[in-house]
């Protein structure tokens, strides 16, 4: 009956959902806003017969809604109509109402045709726990609620999984890395009451835990390590990666992590690290293509900064409000343009600044070099500076000895410059003497000044290549802001200030009117979205899809969140506890709700598709940076270091040879060696024009990206198949487990990836798979050493090469299951 | 597990369902492959009607191909050489930062002549014999006009509908709507060439093949031309293909028997994807062996076909994955964009791309093909009228980039063959008639494929998004 919850649940909600009262926001306003407000709502230049349809005082104009006199409302009516001219919505809008639609609208109206505001734009207040049935179930506030939901719908929650399973599970989402053997045992041995708690305190104070925490914040944040387009020149933004994952792993508060990210630079007193912060904002996209219009860049960047706070802290897509009020939401232009002044006062051009030839990074930048790096510039410069001046010395002294015939010139052009022979412009004379003396005669002279200049040039600009200078922040400019007609930056209207977007709660009175303002005001206590959109993308991360699915929006035409109390119960939690991230993630990992068992029985497939009622634990592919991480992790390849500049593990031959067309620098693929090799995958260089090859599914770190895109496609499989990490992680594992008594090996190899032994089944068929790997490699032993020298690392001279290919053959399998890419 | 059909609606909506793969299952028969409107993984209700042509073929030429050099025949201008451009005609044109600065505009005439090509005698240079030779099949567009002045906000607008990056591509927005029949490839291919001097300096960005906020699935599939065709396709070393298929046999029973315990669908869709996975890495190398080609065919193509990687090699590839039911074949080559090198580098250019895409067109025809296959050949714009650069140095100089009016062509399933359609002013600077804006090519392309652009749309950020914006006209003019 109510189609917009079914289509949210799938068809769990069919049976309770009619015989509960209608709600405004739940079950009207989506119809009319899907259907009307194109129309008859926020937008004035796009509202028709002076009608609108958003608003109570709308709804009661002219007749259009009568409370409790559905036939007399002008809404049905114009429904109803036989009149193709007169008809709601009109003919040619390819939008229709369904039957169920229309008694829904009806039965609104009959009902007194109440009116709310949408929920998420009304501050979350802390909703009573719910009474449940299975109160012995209940671990903390979640399980209630979500047990009430169950309750409603007669359906019972499933058994806590094994201690197996919830290690992988636990481990995988808090660090990105599989449990080890040892950690495993311990747990399975632990009998005290609080063993789970304990796993979560280590794994929580883990230094992988900010690793693995930052990556979704990396896509909302669209880092990379380079600006894109055509030169796509390589930036220095890794420091302020770095600065997330220790604020990560310190904890920080979100309140703060979100002030210094946006306006670090203007805090009293600014520390290095608080400016550093503020590379959130400069992580754009940055064009530097001959022939653009830097106006017109500096444009698209400041709508991206727009875009990404919008969509970051307040879920709201204010894009559309770009050209024109927002047709949904009670956005308009001005709030758009007010909020974009905020970001206005920047000393920068628009366009990809020139450091060096791989370096380009614009304006302000922040010097975050290590004192040796920067007593070595010094002192380059230095010696530039010296080595340019005895150049010049050295040249003056040359002219008066060619002059005088001292020194032959067998060149007549340069003599008659220096002869002064035919009146010239004096500073092309000086240039075109500089080059000859240059090029000609200063490396005949003692100590080769010209030489000495270009080495000297050439290490600072080596150093260059190294020397972190960071995009960040800076209000040093200040500009007028204007509302853009159609989003033109060459069509200016009315002038704006900075402020918020007027439907939401107003900057106090005493707040600056600056980022430092706006940043503040976003996690203030009466800002209603700033704590649902971030529990949301919390919760997330850790059950696949957010209670409000579209993590992105949570406008009017976002999903109705069905566990909207929980949600609402989560974001005041976090605001009430200063904002603490992990004392959330705690709650949520501690719960009943999330310990269950992640198993798809056909009945839960057919009442609860999607899982929104969490009647199991969610069961989702790993993003496949940790895909990776497993693999190098479970093998022992990986090398744990944490931080520092990206490396460059291995990537298909030519992987940049699209870019080599530029001339401008070298774009053959840096491929690290030794330790870089193995890093985790979150320290991977990030190209945007080419990102790397193997990390499939990731955000092209582009735009702010608060979903992540998890599909399944054969091109995965190949990667995972073929890519040489994993067939060299495979190797790696077979040789942990090549000591152990030949019938323990693959389960062995097996639990160090999955956190559990194969059953029975499962063993005899890893052992066959042995039988006939093993067999191939017999009848041809040069195979078997090609196998095995995949990879750089070298393999075990002291282990037979056919057995340890075959055990590594079977455990590349190991790597390629359905269960190992997935966290369960 | 028998499933029900709510079953598989619940899947689809998750996105998950096996007919939504972006490589579907199914066979492709030899009769089949010419019927394929809807396919496997096909929207309920799509094609929205009788779709004209079936595949897509896009021949993007990037730099900004030339219109005034190339197909918008301007004779009078000859007479004209460096003069200067008059106000009147230059009014409110909006110029990259090269040129808009510039006091004088010095007209530069067409670098050869043009000639009357076929039975409908359409003028075209005489730098494209092998194009020419088809222009009885050929719609040419002369009134073209798109927003942006530079390559990757023109080429993004051009096949994603925005500037800026974000957006599903045309090919991402096919394969999601009509399904791909393909049985072992990907449904939509992409291919990037350059011009043998790589005088370009235009890059192909992964975005002008993406999917945006469509699942990723429906990304194009770029086949490169060095190294594997596709990544990771080859075994690793040591690993023949029958020890592979022991391993993937023995991974899907693992994976069969998780299935049992853990009822998640997700695990079946792995396995079918594991098995065409191994599918391709057959399939793969078939389609890229061309020693059976017949030597006739292969001279269609030029003598370029022979190299991996060239634009030719790559129309005659185009070909074949047309033959095999690949949805939108996408071949971006660049060398177009002459600013400084115009004398010394459009007709090697030409030279290049002519007989390909000419011969493309021919071989199409001959099987029968072209008759459901859209051939579009596109530029992100066209070139100024005027001279970039030292008029007196004329090995560098050039033309700037120029929106306002440029040409592109179409030819084959459900467009006028033998047709010109629009018209520019005496200097190939403003439309005068019948404009086909951006978002127009856009709205045409998806309606000979049978999709009614302003209802296909996808929701995301709480809005429905098209390819076209809110914009867009068919252009009723061009259709046969």
């Amino acid at each position: 009956m109510i189609l917009l919850v079914l289509a949210a649940l799938g068809a769990a909600a069919h049976a309770s959902v009619v015989t509960s009262a209608l709600d405004f926001g739940r079950d009207v306003r989506p119809i009319l806003s899907e259907n009307c407000f194109y129309c008859h709502g926020q937008d004035a230049t796009k509202r028709k017969g002076k009608l609108r349809l958003d608003t109570l005082d709308g709804q009661r104009a002219k007749d259009v809604v009568i409370p409790g006199r559905p036939d007399d409302s002008l809404l049905v009516k114009r429904i109803l109509t036989k009149d193709a001219d007169d008809h709601m919505p009109p003919l040619d809008s390819n939008r229709r109402l369904s039957e169920e639609q229309i008694q829904l609208l009806r039965r609104w109206i009959v009902e007194g045709a109440p009116f709310d505001g949408h929920w998420a734009y009304q501050a979350p207040q802390r909703p009573a726990e719910p009474k449940v049935k299975s109160q012995g179930w209940v671990r903390n506030p979640i399980d209630r609620f979500v047990a009430a939901k169950l309750d409603a719908y007669g359906l019972e929650p499933s058994p806590e999984a094994s201690r197996e399973t919830l290690i992988r599970r636990l481990s995988l989402d808090l660090t990105g890395l599989p449990a080890t053997p040892a950690e495993i045992d311990a747990f399975l041995a632990d009998t005290a009451p609080d063993a789970y708690d304990k796993v979560v305190d280590r794994l929580l104070a883990s230094p992988h835990y900010g690793e693995r925490m930052a990556l979704p914040w990396l896509d909302a944040a669209r880092y990379a390590d380079s600006n894109g387009f055509q030169q796509d020149g390589d930036t220095y933004q890794w420091v302020w990666r770095d600065w997330v994952v220790a604020a990560m792993n310190a904890d920080m508060p979100f309140d703060r992590f979100t002030v210094e990210q946006l306006a670090g630079d203007l805090l009293p007193d600014a520390t290095r690290e608080q400016r550093l912060a503020t590379a959130f904002i400069r992580n754009s996209l940055l064009n530097g293509e001959g022939g653009n219009i830097a106006e017109e860049q500096r444009y698209v960047l400041l709508f991206d900064r727009v875009d990404t706070t919008a969509t970051n802290w307040l879920g709201l897509t204010m894009a559309c409000a770009q050209c024109h009020d927002h047709k949904y939401d009670p956005i308009t232009q001005k709030d758009y343009y007010s909020l974009l002044a905020a970001f206005n006062n920047v000393p920068e051009s628009g366009t990809a600044g020139y450091i060096t030839a791989k370096i380009r990074s614009a304006d302000p930048l922040l010097d975050m070099a290590s004192p040796s790096q920067k007593a070595s510039k010094a002192r380059l410069e230095k010696e530039l500076s010296e080595a340019r001046e005895e150049m010049k010395r050295q040249q003056a002294a040359w002219e008066l000895r060619a002059t005088t015939g001292e020194d032959a010139v067998a060149d007549g052009a340069v003599l008659d410059l220096l002869r002064r022979c035919a009146e010239q412009d004096e500073k092309e004379r000086n240039e075109k003497l500089r080059k000859y003396f240059e090029e000609k005669v200063a490396d005949r002279l003692p100590g080769k000044p010209a030489q000495a200049v270009k080495e000297r040039e050439n290490a600072l600009n080596a150093l260059k290549d190294d020397y972190p200078m960071v995009m960040v922040m800076s209000d040093s400019k200040p500009r007028d802001s204007y509302i853009l007609n159609r989003g033109n930056y060459e069509s200016p209207k009315g002038k704006v200030s900075i402020d918020v977007p007027g439907f939401l709660p107003p900057l106090p009175p005493e707040a600056p009117r600056n980022r430092l303002g706006i940043a503040r005001w976003l996690v203030s206590k009466e800002q209603p979205l700033t704590p649902r959109v971030i529990v949301n993308r919390m919760w997330q991360t850790f059950f696949g899809l957010g209670l409000v699915k579209t993590a992105e929006d949570f406008g009017v035409q976002s999903e109705p969140p069905l566990h909207r109390e929980l949600l609402d119960w989560l974001a005041v939690e976090l605001r009430d506890s200063g904002w603490d991230i992990k004392h959330l993630q705690r709650l949520i990992v501690t719960s009943a709700t999330y310990r269950q068992v992640s198993r798809v029985t056909p009945a839960l497939l057919e009442r609860d598709p999607e899982n929104r009622l969490f009647a199991r634990a969610p069961r989702f592919r790993l993003p496949s940076m940790l895909i990776r991480d497993q693999a190098l992790a479970a093998s022992g390849l990986l090398v744990r270091t944490l931080g520092g500049k990206p490396v460059y593990p291995y990537q298909p031959k030519d992987i940049w040879d699209s870019l080599a067309i530029t001339k401008e620098r070298d774009f053959s693929y840096p491929q690290s060696s030794g330790p870089d090799l193995y890093r985790r995958s979150i320290y991977t260089f990030w190209r945007r024009t080419v990102a790397p090859a193997d990390m499939f599914d990731a955000s092209p770190r582009q735009t702010c990206k608060v979903r992540a895109s998890s599909t399944s496609t054969p091109l995965h499989a190949l990667t995972t198949l073929n890519d040489p990490i994993f067939v060299e992680a495979a190797r790696a594992l077979a040789s942990r487990v090549m000591a152990l008594p030949v019938h323990d090996r693959l389960g062995a190899a097996f639990r160090m990836v999955l956190a559990r032994y194969p059953d029975e089944q499962e063993s005899a068929r890893l052992e066959r798979s042995l039988a006939k790997q093993l067999a191939r490699f017999q009848a041809d032993p040069r195979a078997a050493e090609a196998f095995l020298a995949v990879g750089e690392s070298k393999r075990d001279p002291a282990l037979d090469p056919v057995q340890l290919a075959a055990h590594a053959a079977v455990c590349l399998g190991i790597l390629n299951l359905d269960e190992t890419v997935s966290r369960q | 597990m028998t499933t029900t059909r709510r079953q598989l609606l619940a899947r689809a909506a998750a996105g998950i369902g096996l007919s939504a793969l972006g490589l579907p299952l199914g066979g492709l028969s030899a009769d089949e492959a010419t019927d394929w409107g809807a396919a496997p993984g096909a929207l309920p209700g799509l094609p929205h009607f009788a779709p004209k042509a079936k595949r897509v073929i896009l021949l993007w030429q990037g730099g900004g191909a030339s219109h005034i050099d190339l197909y918008d025949h301007k004779p009078k201008l000859d007479d004209m050489r460096f003069k200067d451009l008059p106000d009147s005609v230059r009014t409110g044109a909006r110029l990259s930062s090269m040129t808009a600065g510039y006091k004088s505009w010095p007209i530069l005439p067409a670098i050869k002549p043009f000639k009357a090509y076929g039975q409908s005698g359409t003028f075209m240079s005489e730098m494209l014999p092998h194009i020419g030779g088809m222009a009885d099949d050929i719609c040419l567009i002369r009134s073209m006009q798109t927003e942006a002045v530079n390559h990757a906000p023109g080429v993004a607008f051009t096949l994603t509908g925005s500037q800026v990056p974000g957006r599903p591509s045309i090919g991402a927005w096919l394969t999601y709507a009509l399904g791909v029949k393909a049985k072992d490839l990907p449904g939509y291919v992409v291919m990037t060439s350059t011009d043998k001097g790589r005088t370009c300096g235009q890059l192909f960005y992964e975005h002008y093949w993406g999917s945006g906020f469509l699942p990723s699935r429906f990304q194009g599939v770029r086949f490169r031309a060095e190294g594997e065709p596709v990544l990771y396709l080859r075994d690793p070393a040591g690993i023949a293909p029958p020890q592979m298929r022991d391993l993937l046999d023995d991974i899907s029973e693992l994976n069969h028997h998780r299935f049992e315990t853990q009822g998640d669908p997700e695990i079946e869709t792995r396995i079918a994807q594991y098995e065409m996975a191994y599918q391709m890495q057959s399939s793969v190398p078939d389609l890229l062996d061309i020693d059976k080609e017949p030597k006739h065919v292969l001279d269609l193509y030029g003598p370029d076909v022979q190299r991996r990687g060239s634009f030719a090699f790559h129309c005659l590839l185009a070909r074949r994955l047309a033959e095999r039911g690949v949805r939108c074949v996408q071949l971006m080559h660049s060398g177009w964009d002459q600013h400084q090198n115009w004398s010394t580098q459009l007709e090697e250019q030409c030279r290049d791309t002519d007989q390909p895409s000419g011969g493309l067109l021919q071989d199409l025809k001959q099987r029968g093909l072209l008759e459901d296959t859209l051939v579009v050949w596109c530029t992100e714009f066209g070139r100024t009228v005027f001279l970039q650069g030292d008029r007196n140095n004329p090995k560098g100089f050039g033309r700037d980039h120029f929106g306002r009016a440029y040409s592109v062509w179409m030819a084959g399933g459900g467009v006028k063959g033998g047709h010109v359609h629009g018209e520019t002013d005496e200097f190939a600077y403003n439309v005068v008639q019948d404009h086909v804006h951006v978002h127009d090519l856009q709205a045409t392309i998806m309606h000979l494929m049978g999709i009614d652009h302003t209802r296909l749309t996808y929701r995301y950020q709480g809005r429905q998004f098209r390819l076209t914006d809110v914009h867009g006209e068919v252009v009723k003019g061009i259709l046969a």
